[in-house]
């Protein structure tokens, strides 16, 4: 009883000196903005793109060559011929163009006796941006080329079939729910570094912060049991990866009801159950994630020691992540149990809408919980040993 | 009351403490006096609870450091050699979370926190961060925090150094104020003026062993000298190198 007291008191003074420190409060704030800003910025490029693929400005040179195809391209829905820069390759290397279509001034000669007519595209395949626009002009072309061929053979008695060896039917089987994913796949990556740096500032300084200004020792003068404190500490730093996991998701969520979805052609649904329990993975995750680093930073004497030491830990949880873009861990729910790792893995099959049953999601919790613990009692014994004690 | 018996601490091959063996009386200031390195602070630490002796006992009140170290410490008050602060707290902030973790009610905190500010004299300071303190400030803080409980043994460790004239007489009120309230005061120094200027018993300890023990006309029966610098210097074998 007399122990809960006092985990309370350490909670409470890490929690009135955390968020009195400057460093702390501006760590867990900035922690929780970069996934807000990341997604923002990539579904709204990402949108302006396919939006400005399927409304299209075409330039076209020699477009009086070929007043049928110009006449068909103009029908097309979203498409706009305009006039031709004077200089189509100059245009296009100076980025003032994505795409222009050169018609060569025997097209119609070509056409008429059934040769293979000539035209231009120019374009930068550096471009990514124009990637999308430089794709569906040349969409466009060949589907006209196809037509055209197919209204020549049926002229010549032949049916259009014969023309065509091998069709292609694509059967897309991912729902959108899984295009979505493949998106939102670096989701629970920047919210694991949301838990992670939240309580990253007041981890280090209620561990090798207090070790460097000597305020270690007169602490542990009173009869507090080191598990007590070292427990407080922890509990004070998880609030904070809480609260960044938090903020995160909600700002997230707040950029994504503005990102315009239906130009990406995905339904997305803010108040997605899956997504909520996004939060129930990775929040005992921040439990975690701050005893490892409450953990480490008590082996240092100061500051600047501990951060050297938690640059390396950094990559701990962001190695699975980046893992996971190559090697998907999406159906490998004999990961639960694995921290860091598990989360991923149920994450990435709860945003590819396969929720993984309420089991894993246990189990995924109480390991991790437990490794926490473990974490925990392992901090508090140092905190006896003389040379942590001591040692300045 | 503590009473310390052989005991001995050795880090790697350096033997800090030999062995030491005194004891402190309730109702009287006690002396620890060494050079620097003489072994007072790791005394000190041991006394604390905080580090093991390899040999030896320690009892608080009767109560074993050793093998019980939460029970001796809350009968114990101790300024260590490290008084760090938090900058962000207010020194009413610092006795608060101190008593909270000697299990103290929160009217109780209270009480105490009051008195303890008026008796450092640090009303006019004592709602603001300790940031920018001035080093007196500071130690009247460190010494607030360790007194929240009461404790009956007041433990201070080189209490005036860094102190300049006034913190250094406050200091030394406060520490006879503390043996008129009956507590057992035992600080360590190495600086003569102040012990005999406050204490009815002196232990020197030079190279982790206990030299003398007694009251300052012991000490100077002891040696022959009457000036007490001299028996210090004499009983620290000091001696010998200074005439050199």
């Amino acid at each position: 009883m007399t122990a809960l007291r006092q985990v309370w008191a350490v909670f409470r003074k890490e929690i009135l000196d955390g968020s009195r420190d400057r460093r702390s409060i501006y760590s867990l704030l900035f922690s929780a903005m970069i996934s807000p800003l990341l997604f923002g910025l990539m579904f709204t490029v990402a949108a302006e793109r396919r939006k400005s693929a399927d409304e299209i400005t075409l330039p076209i040179e020699g477009a009086e060559y070929a007043p049928s195809l110009v006449n068909w391209l103009e029908q097309q829905s979203g498409v706009t011929i305009v006039p031709p820069p004077a200089d189509a390759e100059k245009a296009v290397a100076s980025r003032a163009e994505d795409v222009v279509l050169i018609i060569g001034k025997d097209f119609s000669k070509d056409m008429a006796r059934a040769v293979p007519a000539e035209v231009k595209l120019v374009s930068d395949v550096t471009r990514d941006s124009a990637r999308p626009k430089v794709a569906r002009v040349r969409g466009l072309v060949a589907a006209y080329s196809s037509q055209t061929s197919s209204l020549r053979l049926i002229a010549r008695g032949v049916a259009s079939s014969v023309a065509s060896a091998v069709r292609i039917d694509e059967v897309e089987v991912s729902s959108s729910q899984q295009r979505l994913a493949t998106q939102l796949s670096i989701l629970p990556l920047l919210l694991v570094l949301a838990a992670l740096t939240g309580g990253l500032q007041l981890s280090i300084d209620s561990t090798a912060g207090e070790r460097e200004r000597g305020s270690l020792e007169p602490l542990l003068l009173n009869p507090v049991p080191r598990g007590a404190l070292a427990s407080g500490k922890w509990l004070a730093a998880s609030l904070f990866g809480c609260c960044a996991v938090l903020f995160s998701m909600v700002l997230t969520m707040t950029v994504m009801q503005r990102v315009p979805w239906h130009d990406l052609g995905i339904r997305f649904r803010v108040s997605d159950p899956e997504l909520m329990t996004l939060l129930a993975l990775i929040l005992p995750l921040a439990f975690f994630l701050s005893a490892i680093v409450m953990f480490a930073s008590t082996f240092a004497r100061s500051f600047k020691e501990a951060q050297s030491y938690l640059g390396i830990l950094m990559l701990l949880p962001m190695l699975p992540g980046l893992v996971s873009t190559m090697y998907p861990l999406s159906g490998r729910q004999w990961l639960a149990p694995v921290p860091v790792l598990g989360q991923y893995a149920l994450a990435a099959d709860v945003l590819g809408g396969k929720p993984p049953g309420i089991g894993l999601y246990v189990l995924a919790g109480v390991s991790v919980m437990a490794c926490a613990a473990i974490l925990v009692g392992l901090t508090a014994r140092m905190l006896k040993r003389e040379a942590i004690v001591f040692g300045r | 009351m503590i009473a310390i018996t052989g005991v001995r601490k050795r880090f790697g091959h350096v033997e800090a403490v030999r062995n030491v063996t005194f004891s402190a009386a309730d109702g009287t200031v006690t002396g620890l006096l060494g050079h620097n390195g003489a072994g007072k602070t790791t005394t000190l630490r041991m006394l604390s609870g905080l580090m093991r002796p390899d040999a030896g006992t320690i009892s608080v009140d009767g109560a074993d450091v050793i093998s019980n170290p939460a029970a001796a410490q809350r009968s114990m008050g101790l300024l260590p050699d490290s008084r760090g602060l938090y900058p962000r707290l207010t020194p009413r902030e610092h006795i608060r979370y101190f008593g909270e973790l000697h299990g103290m009610s929160g009217t109780r905190i209270e009480e105490r926190s009051d008195a303890l500010v008026k008796w450092l004299g640090l009303e006019a300071v004592a709602d603001r961060r300790v940031a920018g303190f001035s080093q007196g400030e500071r130690t009247k803080v460190a010494l607030a925090r360790a007194l929240v409980h009461q404790p009956r043994n007041v433990i201070l460790d080189e209490p005036t150094n860094g102190l300049d004239v006034m913190s250094t007489r406050a200091m030394r009120a406060l520490i006879r104020g503390l043996r008129q309230d009956g507590c057992c005061v035992l600080f360590s120094s190495h600086i003569m003026q102040e012990v005999s200027a406050l204490c009815d018993r002196i232990v020197v300890i030079a190279q982790g062993t206990v030299v003398a023990d007694g009251t300052p006309d012991d000490l100077r029966s002891l040696t022959g000298r009457t000036d007490l610098e001299d028996a210090f210097v004499a009983l620290s074998g000091l001696e010998a190198e200074a005439v050199e």
